[in-house]
């Protein structure tokens, strides 16, 4: 017999909203759910086609990302997914922190002598003080995330987005699609929007907002200002060869920390959401190097190639490592990312 | 746990008697004054918070017309936590009704 026979139109259109919701969720609440919505929109004919309200479209949406996310009513492999998310915008606004930090000491170093900046009211000098604002923002956004204060953190994350679109997606429509390289282009914007994104999803509200020591909420800047201070030094010595050397220091300086972490987490197999979390960021951080194989002389090549195999192994390693452990059952005590 | 207003009013609705679902959405609309109309999906989303916390609990369930009705009531833990929250706002109420007043105050003066 037809599940579906005897259902009028608007309660087949709510039972298929209600598909937005994970199966072992919907097992728990479809019915009763789908009893609420009914007795609240009373008896409809099909004949005036009725449909769902957008506002309850909505909310079961996020309700759908809150469970997947590992809120209230989730399973133990939604847990993990959930604290994994949290991870990579943890992970992730970190890394941008630090690369935040050591670009504006950059600039407060050479000021306006810098050519990037670009001529007074210029084009290029809006674009510069969006990436300064961006750059201050995804700090803020860090700092605040860490200290347990969520609203402000999302705020700041959302604001850096509006100029790190702005910089990568004009030039698209000023320029048309003939500049774009698509592995290189796609993975930078994956770098830089990936974490702010999984800040905005992955600290909803079901999630008890954590406040963390000021020493880690401010390491970034410290590595930020390490890494400026050591490219400087090596500048100043005029120890510019060899050229690798500076594959290190760009956004190579997070492939040794990140196989590091990878390494620690493949060795406890504790935590299936740090080996996710390790993964997707290391997949990230491949994709932005992999370009380099093509573009750089060939004296550079040995160094992004051993950058780019240390990223893909530990990257497949880790989330096999990650996927094995959800599938295999109850999560161990999780990790309050 | 950070107390949202739809959770406090959810349970306020739940003092005086049981509630299924949508029972919940019409006495949290009567409670605010029109002012807050829970959505579906946020008060599933609510309940579960408030269950996982132990405040509410499932009372009974029943079948009217051929759909689950299932009835939520508050726990002994939930009114504790209820009464806290209504202290905390009350104290706060109170200062700033004393503030204004004092403001009014200096504004006459």
């Amino acid at each position: 017999m037809n599940h579906h026979e005897g259902m009028g139109l608007l309660e087949r259109r709510y039972r298929a909203i209600l598909r937005l919701l994970p199966a072992s969720y919907r097992a728990e609440r479809e019915e009763e759910m789908v009893a609420a919505f009914m007795e609240m929109s009373g008896e409809v004919p099909d004949e005036v086609n009725p449909r769902p309200r957008w506002g309850e479209i909505a909310s079961v949406l996020a309700l759908s990302t809150r469970v997947r996310l590992g809120g209230a009513g989730a399973t133990p492999g939604q847990v993990a997914r959930g604290e994994a998310v949290r991870l990579v915008a943890l992970l992730g606004m970190g890394t941008l922190a630090a690369f935040a930090t050591a670009g504006l000491i950059r600039v407060a170093g050479y000021g306006a002598e810098l050519s990037v900046a670009g001529a007074p009211e210029s084009a290029e000098r809006l674009s510069f003080i969006g990436d300064l604002a961006a750059s201050v923002l995804s700090i803020l956004a860090f700092v605040t995330i860490m200290r347990g204060h969520v609203r402000a953190a999302k705020a700041a994350a959302l604001l850096g987005l509006v100029p790190t679109l702005g910089y990568a997606v004009l030039p698209l429509v000023l320029d048309g699609t003939d500049r774009f390289a698509p592995l290189q282009d796609v993975a930078n914007l994956a770098f830089v929007l990936l974490p702010p994104l999984a800040l905005l999803i992955g600290f909803h509200g079901g999630v008890a907002p954590r406040r963390r020591p000021w020493a880690l909420a401010l390491a970034p800047v410290a590595a930020g200002a390490a890494l400026t201070g050591v490219t400087m030094l090596l500048i100043a010595a005029d120890a510019t060869e060899p050229l690798w050397y500076f594959l290190w220091l760009d956004h190579g300086a997070a492939v040794p920390v990140w196989a590091a972490a990878s390494v620690v987490v493949l060795a406890r197999r504790r935590s299936p959401s740090w080996a996710l979390a390790l993964s997707a960021t290391g997949l990230v951080l491949l994709a932005t190097r992999l370009p380099l194989l093509d573009t750089l002389p060939d004296a550079l090549w040995p160094t992004v190639a051993v950058q780019c195999a240390l990223l893909g192994t530990l990257a497949v390693a880790t989330g096999g490592a990650g996927v094995r452990a959800i599938s295999q059952g109850p999560t161990p005590a999780p990790v309050r990312p | 746990m950070n107390m949202t207003e739809p959770m406090v009013l959810a349970l306020t609705a739940l003092v005086d008697e049981p509630r299924h679902g949508y029972g919940i959405v019409q006495e949290v609309d009567r409670l605010s004054e029109g002012r807050v109309q829970l959505k579906i999906g946020t008060l599933y989303g609510v309940l579960d918070r408030l269950s996982g916390a132990g405040l509410v609990a499932l009372d009974r369930e029943e079948a009217q017309q051929g759909r689950l009705r299932r009835y939520y009531r508050l726990t002994d833990e939930g009114a504790r936590a209820l009464q806290e929250e209504a202290a905390r706002m009350a104290a706060t109420a109170a200062t700033a009704t004393a503030r204004l007043r004092t403001r009014t105050a200096g504004g006459a003066a």
